[in-house]
């Protein structure tokens, strides 16, 4: 059962960031922002848009299925822990820096998500208490 | 509100544009879902879809979209992610103040980590 959860949340944060990278990919092909029918056309011209979407509606259909059997805790967590995948992949994909301001801030907010997973689970303690030791 | 950074003012509106329409998306799908009266099952959804909670939901999220994406091109998404988490915190507020849903101690241990790295990538860049 933990290996399932396990593939769910990796699934989970593998969606959200298929769907940051489409966003990214596709406003850029986009530019320049504008609030005009154009900038609308240029979004939903190019495959990238349709990207994101893949990536918000799997990433739906994920978590549903993890809030059904996983614990609410981890479950969020991972639902917010994409921010460190598409970090990385920021900096191989587009070639962007990871100063010190954006090393530090995501250090402090990745605690934060981590503070509140544990909040959530201790709420819901009762429910999500794992079962004993399957050995 | 002062320049923060690296932010130009069209950036910046987009992000509090999207911290509304998030935020307003969410608790407009809690009210929808929330109803007493709604029943179960398809009898559940018909209700839902006969009042403008969901539709509102469904209208935030879809121009939240657009918002986003617009956000992205002008940022570095690495940057845009991490200010994005702000997110997370104006939901809690949010369910604290409209919904009464408590604040424990390690909450705000974590709203308060999440604000402070995000001020840090808004003013640091």
């Amino acid at each position: 059962m933990k290996r399932f959860y396990l593939f769910g949340f990796l699934l989970l944060m593998g969606f959200d960031t298929l769907a940051q990278i489409s966003f990214k990919y596709a406003g850029t092909q986009a530019l320049p922002v504008e609030a005009s029918l154009a900038w609308l056309l240029r979004v939903f011209g190019q495959p990238w848009v349709y990207g994101a979407v893949i990536g918000y509606v799997g990433a739906f259909f994920t978590w549903m299925a993890l809030l059904k059997h996983a614990p609410i805790g981890p479950a969020f967590a991972a639902s917010h822990l994409e921010v460190v995948s598409v970090m990385l992949l920021s900096v191989w994909l587009f070639d962007e820096h990871l100063n010190l301001a954006r090393v530090l801030g995501a250090i402090a907010i990745i605690a934060g998500i981590v503070c509140l997973g544990f909040a959530e689970s201790r709420e819901h303690v009762s429910d999500t208490e794992p079962a004993p030791a399957e050995a | 509100m002062p320049p923060t950074g690296s932010l130009s003012a069209l950036v910046a509106s987009l992000w509090l544009l999207n911290i509304v329409l998030d935020t307003g998306g969410q608790l407009a799908f809690k009210a929808a879902a929330g109803d007493p009266a709604a029943g179960d099952g398809l009898a559940r959804w018909k209700h839902m879809a006969a009042r403008p909670w969901l539709w509102l939901g469904v209208g935030c999220y879809v121009v939240e979209f657009l918002v986003w994406i617009a956000f992205l091109s002008l940022i570095p998404l690495s940057e845009g992610v991490l200010l994005g988490s702000i997110n997370i915190v104006a939901i809690m507020i949010a369910g604290r103040l409209l919904f009464g849903e408590k604040l424990t101690r390690l909450r705000v241990a974590g709203i308060a980590l999440v604000t402070l790295g995000v001020v840090i990538v808004g003013v640091g860049g």
